[in-house]
C-alpha cells in the first residue's frame, strides 16, 4: 500500500525547515509588500501617519500616472538593448563555443581561458575607461554600443554554458553529415543549431535579465535621457523627484519587475539553468 | 625506427585537417573583436590614463606613476580599503550561512517546492537598483515602516542612511540579502553530488541530521563553500550599483568601497588619472581572487 502522506515522524522532522521558511519570508517579503502596498495607495495616503498597510481606498492611479513619454522610452530601450544583446552574443558566441568544444587544441584551450578570465574583469574599471573612450566620438548614446558592451560582459557565460550542450551533441551526426559532404559552416548551421536551442533559450532567458536588470552600463554610458533604461527611470524617482513620488515610484518598480518575474514563472528550470551556468558578474 | 612515409590519401587528408584547424580561427575572429572592444581596449586605456595627468577627460602629458603615488598616499584610500574590506566580509559572513540554510532546507522539504524556491529567489531576481531603492522606502526616516516600528518601540526616528556606521551596515546587509540566492543556487547545486547511500548508512546507524549534516554534507561542500565564498566576494568587491543608488558612498566616505571610489572618482572629482590607477587596485585585487578560484576549482575536479 502507498501512503498518500508522509508518515508522523517524518512529519515532525519537517518542522524546523519551515520554521526556516517562515523565518525567510519574515527577512525577504516585508520591503516587496510595502512597495506593493504603496502603489496602491492614493497619493496622500502613500505618506500618511501611523502608516497602513493595507491601501484604504485601494487607488490604481499611480500605475496609469507612470506611463509617460520618457518613461515608455526607458521600457522600449531596455526591450532592444535586451534583445540585440540576445543576437549579438549568441551569433558570437555559439561558433567561439563550438570549435572550442570540437577542436581541443592547446592554441584554442589557451584562447578560451583568455576569454573566460577577461570577462572576470570588474565591469566599473572598464566602464570608465570605455566611458572616457567614447565619450567625444558619435557612438556614445547608440544603441551599437551598448549592445556591444552588454554582449561583451556576458560572453564568458554564454560559451561556457553553450560548450556543456554542444559536448552532448553526439559527434557521429556531425561526422555522419560531412560524410555527406556538409562544411563546417553548414554542420554547425544545420545540425549543431537546432540541436542546442533549449541552450539557446535558456541563454536568451538570462541574457534577457542580466541587460533588464542591469544599472551600471546605461548609467555611464547612456548620457541622455533618451538612451536610459528601466532601471535608471527607477533611480530617477529617487534623485531627481520632487514633490510625493513614492506611489508613482513603487509602481514604477513593480511595472520594471513584472517581465523578470513572468520570464521566471514561465521557464523556472531553464531559468535556473542559465542563472547557474556561473553567475559571478553583478 | 623507419621514417615514416605517408600514403597519398593520408597525405591529402592531414592537409585537409590542418586547413580545418587554421579555419578553425575564422569562428572565434567575432567573440575576439567584442572582446577587444569591451575588454582589451579599455584595460589598456586605463593603464595609459594611470600614466598620465588628466585634466576633465583629456589626457594630458606623461606623468609615470604619479598616479599610483598620489593613490597610495591617499590618506582616505586606507579607510576606503577598510570599508571595503568590512562591507565584503559583512555581506559574505550573512549570505554564506543563509544560503547554505536555503538550499538545505530546499533540497529536504517535499512539499510546495516551487513556492519556496520562488520565495527564496525573489530578492536575486530583481535588479540591484530595485533591491537598493525598495530598501531606501522601506528605511525612509519620516514614512518608512522600520521607522513606524523603532518609534512603536520608544525609539527615535530611525535615519538609518546619515548616520555612517548604520549607513555601512545598512547596505551591507541590503547586499546580502540580494545575494544570499545566488549562493543557495551554487549550493544546491553541489547538493546534488552528495551520495544519498551516505546518508541512508549514517540513518542506520542510528546517527541525527545534525550529526548527518557535519559528517557527510560539509565534507562533501567543503569545495565548494570556498567557491562560492570566492565568487560572492568577487560580488562583493565589485558592487557599485546597491551603493550607488542607497549612498553614493556617504555620509563622507563611510560607504565609499574601491569600486565606488572609482565612479565617484571619475564622475564627482573628474580625476581620471586617479580613477584609473584605483581601477588597476581593483583589478589587481580581482585576479588574486579569480587565481583562487581556479586552484580550487582544478582541485575540485581531480
Amino acid at each position: 500500500m502507498t501512503t498518500r502522506f508522509p508518515p508522523r515522524r517524518v512529519w515532525l522532522r519537517a518542522i524546523p525547515l519551515w520554521v526556516f521558511v517562515v523565518v525567510a519570508a519574515i527577512i525577504v517579503l516585508p520591503p516587496i509588500f510595502w512597495i506593493l502596498s504603496t502603489s496602491l495607495k492614493a497619493e496622500a495616503d502613500t505618506v500618511a501617519f501611523p502608516l497602513v498597510w493595507i491601501p484604504d481606498p485601494l487607488s490604481f492611479k499611480s500605475y496609469s500616472g507612470i506611463w509617460n513619454p520618457t518613461n515608455i522610452r526607458f521600457f522600449a530601450n531596455s526591450l532592444i538593448l535586451a534583445g540585440g544583446s540576445i543576437v549579438l552574443a549568441i551569433t558570437v558566441c555559439v561558433p567561439a563555443a563550438y570549435v572550442a568544444t570540437r577542436f581541443r587544441s592547446r592554441k584554442l584551450e589557451t584562447f578560451m581561458t583568455g576569454i573566460l578570465v577577461l570577462s572576470m574583469v570588474p565591469g566599473v574599471v572598464v566602464f570608465i575607461a570605455l566611458y572616457s573612450m567614447f565619450v567625444k566620438t558619435s557612438l556614445m548614446n547608440t544603441y551599437p554600443l551598448l549592445i556591444i558592451v552588454y554582449s561583451g560582459m556576458i560572453c564568458g557565460q554564454t560559451i561556457l554554458f553553450l560548450r556543456s550542450f554542444i559536448e552532448n551533441i553526439p559527434v557521429e551526426i556531425e561526422e555522419a553529415a560531412a560524410i555527406d559532404g556538409a562544411s563546417r559552416s553548414q554542420i554547425l548551421m544545420r545540425i549543431v543549431f537546432p540541436l542546442i536551442r533549449p541552450g539557446l533559450a535558456a541563454i536568451a532567458i538570462f541574457i534577457f535579465v542580466f541587460v533588464w536588470n542591469d544599472y551600471l552600463v546605461s548609467t555611464v554610458l547612456a548620457t541622455t535621457e533618451d538612451m536610459k533604461t528601466v532601471q535608471n527611470g527607477i533611480v530617477r524617482y529617487i534623485s531627481t523627484g520632487f514633490g510625493n513620488f513614492w506611489g508613482l515610484f513603487s509602481a514604477f518598480v513593480l511595472m520594471a519587475f513584472v517581465p523578470v518575474i513572468a520570464v521566471f514563472v514561465a521557464f523556472q528550470r531553464w531559468f535556473i539553468a542559465g542563472m547557474t551556468s556561473g553567475g559571478v558578474k553583478g | 625506427m623507419t621514417s615514416l612515409t605517408l600514403s597519398p590519401l593520408a597525405k591529402a587528408r592531414f592537409t585537409h585537417v590542418q586547413r580545418e584547424y587554421r579555419r578553425v580561427w575564422v569562428y572565434v575572429i567575432p567573440v575576439t573583436i567584442v572582446f577587444a572592444v569591451v575588454f582589451i581596449g579599455p584595460l589598456a586605456v586605463t593603464i595609459w590614463t594611470a600614466l598620465h595627468r588628466t585634466d576633465y577627460f583629456e589626457v594630458k602629458e606623461f606623468a609615470g606613476l604619479t598616479a599610483f603615488v598620489d593613490l597610495f598616499s591617499d590618506e582616505d584610500l586606507l579607510s576606503q580599503v577598510g570599508t571595503t574590506l568590512a562591507f565584503a566580509c559583512g555581506a559574505l559572513v550573512v549570505a554564506l550561512p543563509l544560503g547554505l540554510l536555503s538550499a538545505i532546507v530546499l533540497n529536504n522539504i517535499t512539499r510546495f517546492t516551487r513556492l519556496v524556491r520562488s520565495l527564496f529567489l525573489l530578492p536575486w531576481l530583481m535588479s540591484q537598483a530595485t533591491a537598493g531603492t525598495i530598501w531606501l522606502w522601506f528605511l525612509n526616516p519620516n514614512y518608512g515602516p522600520a521607522t513606524a516600528f523603532a518609534r512603536s518601540l520608544g525609539l527615535g526616528s530611525t535615519d538609518t542612511f546619515s548616520n555612517p556606521t548604520s549607513a555601512l551596515i545598512a547596505v551591507t546587509l541590503i547586499t546580502a540579502w540580494w545575494s544570499y540566492p545566488q549562493a543557495m543556487l551554487l549550493f544546491l547545486g553541489a547538493l546534488q553530488t552528495v551520495p544519498v547511500e551516505l546518508k541512508d548508512s549514517l540513518k542506520v546507524d542510528g546517527g541525527n541530521a545534525w550529526q548527518g549534516f557535519t559528517n557527510v554534507t560539509l565534507p562533501y561542500l567543503r569545495n565548494s563553500i570556498v567557491s562560492v565564498v570566492v565568487v560572492l566576494l568577487m560580488l562583493y568587491v565589485q558592487m557599485v550599483t546597491i551603493i550607488l543608488v542607497t549612498t553614493r558612498g556617504g555620509p563622507l566616505i563611510a560607504t565609499e568601497t574601491l569600486a565606488v571610489r572609482v565612479f565617484n572618482q571619475t564622475f564627482q572629482d573628474y580625476d581620471l588619472a586617479g580613477a584609473s590607477a584605483t581601477a588597476l587596485l581593483l583589478f589587481a585585487i580581482n585576479i588574486l581572487l579569480t587565481l583562487v578560484a581556479i586552484r580550487f576549482r582544478r582541485k575540485e575536479s581531480l
